[in-house]
């Protein structure tokens, strides 16, 4: 277990150690990539992270996405991409990997942008993905009223 | 096939051995002789049970099947001719050479490694100690303001404000009495100075103590506000309320707080035309979000540099209140501010009552 990242820790240093490898199209690709993510999925996504995990955990986590953001904006500037949904999507994906299986589907949603670049570390270890029925009206409805907005 | 082996171990860069498939040593090299403390000839025939004492070290049989071929990698205990032991990585490699089957065995001594990690356990560990004290002042930090603001708000409601209305009424008697128009007119100035200074120190309670929320009713509160930094700044606005029920009190005027603390750093920093403000129901909680199309910022320069307290309990106010805050801007693209905060907390215990197991 890495004492930093929590219990998947090793995951979350292969994501950010492999952030500075990105090229810049890889950059752009995230970029365009988490735009398209509803952002009433990625605010619920966010929401049950941090109603699902103990203070401790949440500590882990929000260091995970904090030292992934350093990472990517470092890397942007490097490569005169200045578009911060960039590093907000390394962010998103550093937490949820950090937070493993506990967020469930809200864990695609979050690792989605960095699932262009880095598949296999996207991918979440150990669970089935699921499909557009395991959404609730629910979801589906907030979600249609905040991409209004977005 | 010794021959052919002889010199192979000195080619790896860490502690090797070749061992037969008994477990004894055909060759080993220098790193491996320094490692165990062994001259390196003295090893040849050692079995391999020996540097590593009562372990699971399974050699590959001399009928080598598909699991052996792949290898292993193990966490060992290493012993040493003097008997001390440390701790190791072992990679055991089947080779095959002339229909006799050996191994290559390479040893990392991890002692400077695990010691590294401590070193760094240690560090985080303080480091969320830290944290959590760091947590806790900002916490009290906030209580303190807020109860602060309320007294400050009502010491001017019942001493500054009833003495102002008190010198206004005397003022009013006086221009009674008074038949030269030249003094008249420097009474009615200070009779309008009075009764603007007084309405100042009205919309400064409000803003200490919003009694618009008391009521729960958010919108109208950020309405009013906004409504007033507009006719100051000239700045447009667009306030999007989507909430379907009034917000507890508690997490009304966190919300207001927040959103008050970002509206101020748009007014100072962002040289903004245009602010969105949108108050939306997500996952039991409330989201807010705000964006300006003012000259944004480039986090690498701000967030470094100390003197941003203001966007510190933004993002302090929402975390202890068991939500989450993302602030991001890049140079011209404006700034975005979004924090949730769930329904269940008040605002004045933060971070009790939403801690579940993961």
């Amino acid at each position: 277990m890495n004492p930093m990242f929590g219990q998947d820790g090793q995951r979350v240093l292969a994501l950010i150690t492999g952030i500075p490898d990105l090229t810049a199209a890889e950059v752009d690709q995230v970029t365009d990539a988490w735009k398209q993510v509803c952002p009433s999925d990625r605010a619920k996504a966010w929401a049950r992270l941090v109603q699902t995990t103990t203070e401790q955990e949440r500590y882990q986590i929000l260091a995970a996405a904090s030292v992934a953001r350093r990472e990517a904006l470092a890397t942007a500037h490097r490569l005169h991409r200045m578009d911060w949904a960039f590093w907000a999507a390394m962010s998103d994906a550093a937490a949820a990997v950090a937070a493993g299986t506990r967020i469930g589907r809200h864990y695609d949603t979050l690792t989605a942008p960095l699932a262009t670049v880095m598949p296999p570390l996207a991918a979440c270890p150990g669970r089935v993905p699921v499909s557009a029925a395991d959404f609730t009206a629910d979801d589906r409805r907030t979600s249609a009223v905040l991409s209004e907005g977005a | 096939m010794k021959s052919q082996l002889t010199d192979l171990p000195e080619v790896f860069p860490d502690a090797t051995v070749i061992v037969d498939s008994d477990g004894r040593v055909i060759q080993a090299n220098a790193q491996a002789a320094s490692l165990f403390g062994f001259d390196h000839r003295a090893m040849s025939g050692m079995l391999i049970q020996a540097l590593f004492p009562g372990q699971p070290l399974t050699l590959p049989s001399r009928r080598p099947g598909p699991q052996d071929e792949a290898g292993q990698h193990l966490e060992l205990v290493g012993s040493r001719s003097d008997s001390s032991r440390f701790p190791a990585v072992v990679a055991v490699m089947p080779v095959k050479i002339k229909q006799v089957t050996a191994a290559i065995i390479s040893i990392r001594d991890l002692t400077d490694a695990q010691r590294t990690q401590f070193v760094l356990r240690r560090g985080v560990e303080i480091l969320m100690s830290e944290s959590r004290d760091r947590q806790a002042l900002l916490r009290h930090l906030i209580r303190a303001r807020e109860e602060e603001r309320l007294r400050i708000a009502a010491d001017i409601h019942d001493d500054a404000i009833q003495l102002m209305s008190a010198a206004n009424f005397r003022l009013q008697q006086l221009r009674l009495r008074l038949r030269d128009e030249a003094v008249r007119e420097i009474l009615d100035k200070l009779q309008e100075a009075i009764t603007l200074s007084s309405s100042h120190l009205r919309q400064l309670i409000f803003d200490l103590r919003p009694s618009g929320l008391e009521g729960g009713s958010l919108g109208p509160a950020l309405r009013a506000y906004l409504e007033h930094m507009h006719s100051d700044t000239g700045i447009t606005y667009r306030l999007d309320d989507r909430l379907s029920a009034r917000a507890p009190d508690g997490i009304a005027l966190l919300i207001y707080r927040n959103v008050l603390e970002v509206l101020a750093n748009v007014r100072k920093h962002a040289r903004a035309r245009t602010v969105a403000v949108e108050l939306h129901d997500v996952e039991d909680g409330y989201l807010i979000r705000i964006v300006d199309d003012g000259v944004g910022y480039d986090p690498a320069d701000i967030e470094d540099r100390p003197g941003h307290l203001g966007l510190v309990l933004i993002r302090e106010r929402a975390e202890l209140a068991g939500g989450w805050c993302r602030i991001e801007s890049s140079p011209g693209t404006g700034t975005t501010v979004e924090f949730w905060v769930p329904l269940g907390v008040s605002s004045t215990e933060p971070g009790k009552g939403h801690e579940r197991a993961g």
